[in-house]
């Protein structure tokens, strides 16, 4: 086992996941960066943080997260921080949309839950220490149209948060939910002009924000944060306080 | 390793997690895990854990559902080592 501290991102070729990978980098971890499809930027990521590497698998897949956890095994023998940012979407209105669609999206939940499962089997457990980090949603506390399956994932991650650190009780493993107002990246691109502009209007801090203001608060989590166990943190720009 | 080791071993494993030291003192083959020597079921979790370190084996958690009893314990170890 390596004596460096190693944190997985899940979902880290871009987005808010890169950004959390880099943060982690800088707070001093060897980062095992995970992707499905962006292994281009994943592979770039991981050559410019130090020791870092990356790793595929499709989290909707549970054989393909055996074989994650196995190669996580081989390869650092450890996983101190899980950051669980991995998310799909499809937005659609509920009348509209297809079951697969609706499996797609829930996918991710019990994507999550088995991995996060493996990774307190396998090291958390056993080492005695560890923190677990859900990007979850605003949207999972206050709804919102068009994102009825991914509303319902994101509020399943916040409840997992708080039963999952309950559970662990006696354990210095801590367990939060992150959960991230309207942040630019690929994800929010497609929305369109006006439903931006109606999105502004009511974020008093009147932006989007970025992905590294979403990464700071997982890395202080991660790495700073001793007393705070099974919250779920909203960073918004002031659009919802929970 | 002997079956005599084995149990042994096994005994030195959950004596930690045992809380009836009772029955942990008159422990037998057939003595059941959770019902007398009443670990806590929260904890069988660390005992499979401390399974896996000490002999070197992965147990799938289909595994864990047939064990009741210490000799249970023993025989899934056993079905494991190489
Ligand atoms: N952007 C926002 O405004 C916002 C707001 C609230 C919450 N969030 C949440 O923040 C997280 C990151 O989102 P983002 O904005 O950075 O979006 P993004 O750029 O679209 O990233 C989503 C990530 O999830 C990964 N992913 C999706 N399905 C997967 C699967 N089946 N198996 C493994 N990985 C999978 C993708 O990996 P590949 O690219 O490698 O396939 C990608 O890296 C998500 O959980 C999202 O729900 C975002």
């Amino acid at each position: 086992m390596s004596d460096r501290k190693l944190a997985l991102v899940t979902g880290a070729g871009k987005g808010i996941g890169a950004a959390c990978a880099r943060a982690l980098a800088d707070a001093g971890f060897r980062v095992a960066v995970h992707y499905r499809s962006s292994a281009g930027a994943a592979e770039e990521l991981a050559a410019k943080l130090p020791d870092a590497f990356a790793l595929r698998a499709d989290l909707a897949v549970p054989a393909e997260i055996d074989a994650l956890v196995a190669e996580l095994k081989e390869r650092a023998g450890r996983v101190d921080v899980l950051v669980n940012n991995a998310g799909f979407n499809v937005n659609g209105l509920t009348a509209a949309m297809k079951l697969e669609q609706y499996d797609a999206v829930a996918a991710m939940a019990r994507g999550t839950w088995y991995l996060t499962k493996l990774v307190l089997r396998r090291f958390m457990l056993r080492q005695e220490a560890g923190r677990i980090v859900n990007i979850t949603s605003v949207v999972g506390s206050t709804g919102n149209p068009g994102q009825v399956p991914y509303t319902m994932v994101k509020a399943a991650l916040d409840a997992f948060t708080k039963s999952l650190a309950q559970e662990l009780a006696g354990r210095p493993i801590l367990v939060n939910s992150v959960a991230p107002g309207f942040i630019d990246t690929d994800m929010t691109e497609e929305l369109p002009e006006a439903v931006r502009e109606a999105l502004l209007a009511r974020i008093p801090l009147r932006r989007m924000g970025t992905p590294e203001e979403v990464a700071e608060v997982v890395a202080w989590l991660a790495s700073s944060a001793r007393y705070v166990h099974g919250s779920v943190i909203h960073v918004n720009g002031g659009l919802y306080g929970g | 390793m002997s079956k005599e080791e084995l149990f042994a071993k096994v005994v030195e494993i959950l004596t930690p997690y045992a809380k009836n030291r009772a029955a942990l003192a008159a422990v037998t083959p057939e003595t059941h895990i959770l019902d007398e020597l009443e670990v806590n079921s929260a904890r069988l979790v660390d005992v499979v854990l401390a399974f896996e370190d000490q002999f070197d084996i992965e147990i799938a958690d289909e595994d864990v559902d047939a064990v009741e009893t210490v000799a249970d314990c023993v025989a899934l170890i056993q079905q494991k080592l190489p």
